[in-house]
């Protein structure tokens, strides 16, 4: 049997077209603020570049050492306990914004990655290890402790109950 | 021989080539990518931390869904989240509200909610982002009457 390839296409091309058009309207509006927008928009790009790379690297290495049967073993149905706490380590260790990482969770998903999972990992992001300190300068030590235990239980919670949802 | 040849697996391809397929993949979704970083520069300049600010009431119910609210609405670092977030408290406003605000500002967001769509499909972001809606609002009641109890 002749095995399928798959196309290479472009996603979002819509999305894109629209953005580009609101700041064409809004440079005919108010031209400063277009500009503004545009330069913080470079800017996230170029804070999160080395996050795309990382990305595209780590996506690799799973597709080169893992094989799909081995993906769903770990993040699949048959995960276990096992794929609820890798799905939060991810979740807490991962950095940069959500959006960033939406390319190796789609291939995660292809190969087998279930969607509670998928839930458990984007909640637990709210964990910022390197920011921490940040927070407990501001907030203090008690809030943020508080605040990430109950992350935590809230992701694995909002998975299992996307998991009900499912049946 | 038989027992050789069902041993046989398919060769394991070059990680050069495998780096080469999952580079075309981020490619293909580099659109979607570049449309979510354009809509947070526009939400950056248009959504100030100033008018956010002003958007609460004091009422610690209403505070919380605003807080919600806002914090989807916003896009930007986390950082300016925890800035934004001292400042409301030093103004008054409840810890309910800026606990909503800080978790939303990371879980949910307007920004990128096309390329969640398109990406993972609308059934799945509209699941995933009521109970992230939810679930928002109740980790910010029960961490500030936590804090309550505990201090």
């Amino acid at each position: 049997m002749k095995k399928e390839k798959k196309a290479f296409a472009f996603r979002g091309q819509y999305l894109l077209l629209f953005v580009v058009v609101l700041y064409g309207l809004m440079f005919f509006v108010d031209a400063q603020s277009a500009q503004l927008a545009m330069w913080k928009s470079g800017s996230v790009l170029r804070k999160i570049l080395p996050i795309f790379a990382f990305v595209i690297f780590f996506t690799s290495l799973l597709n080169f050492f893992l094989k799909p049967k081995k993906i769903t073993k770990h993040l699949g149905r048959e995960s276990g306990i096992k794929g609820w706490l890798w799905a939060l380590i991810a979740g807490v260790i991962s950095h940069g914004p959500m959006y960033a990482w939406y390319p190796l969770i789609d291939d995660l998903r292809s190969h087998g990655m279930r969607d509670a999972l998928i839930v458990v990992f984007f909640a637990s992001r709210t964990i910022k290890i390197p920011l921490l300190p940040m927070m407990v300068d501001y907030f203090g030590l008690m809030f943020t402790v508080v605040l990430s235990v109950y992350i935590l239980i809230g992701a694995i919670i909002q998975g299992m109950l996307l998991e009900i949802s499912e049946r | 021989m038989d027992k050789k040849q069902k041993k046989q697996s398919p060769p394991q391809p070059a990680f050069s080539k495998v780096l080469q397929k999952s580079s075309l993949s981020f490619l293909a979704m580099a659109p979607l990518l570049l449309g979510v970083i354009g809509l947070v520069g526009l939400f950056q300049v248009l959504v100030t931390p100033q008018m956010l600010a002003s958007l609460f009431q004091g009422n610690p119910f209403l505070d919380t869904l605003i807080g919600t609210m806002s914090g989807a609405a916003a896009a930007g670092n986390p950082i300016v989240s925890y800035l934004i977030g001292g400042e409301l408290l030093d103004q008054g406003i409840s810890l309910y509200a800026v606990t909503a605000f800080l978790l939303s500002w990371v879980t949910l967001g307007f920004t990128q909610l096309p390329a969640e769509v398109a990406v993972f499909g609308g059934r799945f972001t509209l699941y995933r982002n009521i109970l992230s809606f939810v679930f928002t609002m109740l980790i910010a009641v029960l961490t500030t009457l936590t804090m309550q109890v505990l201090s």
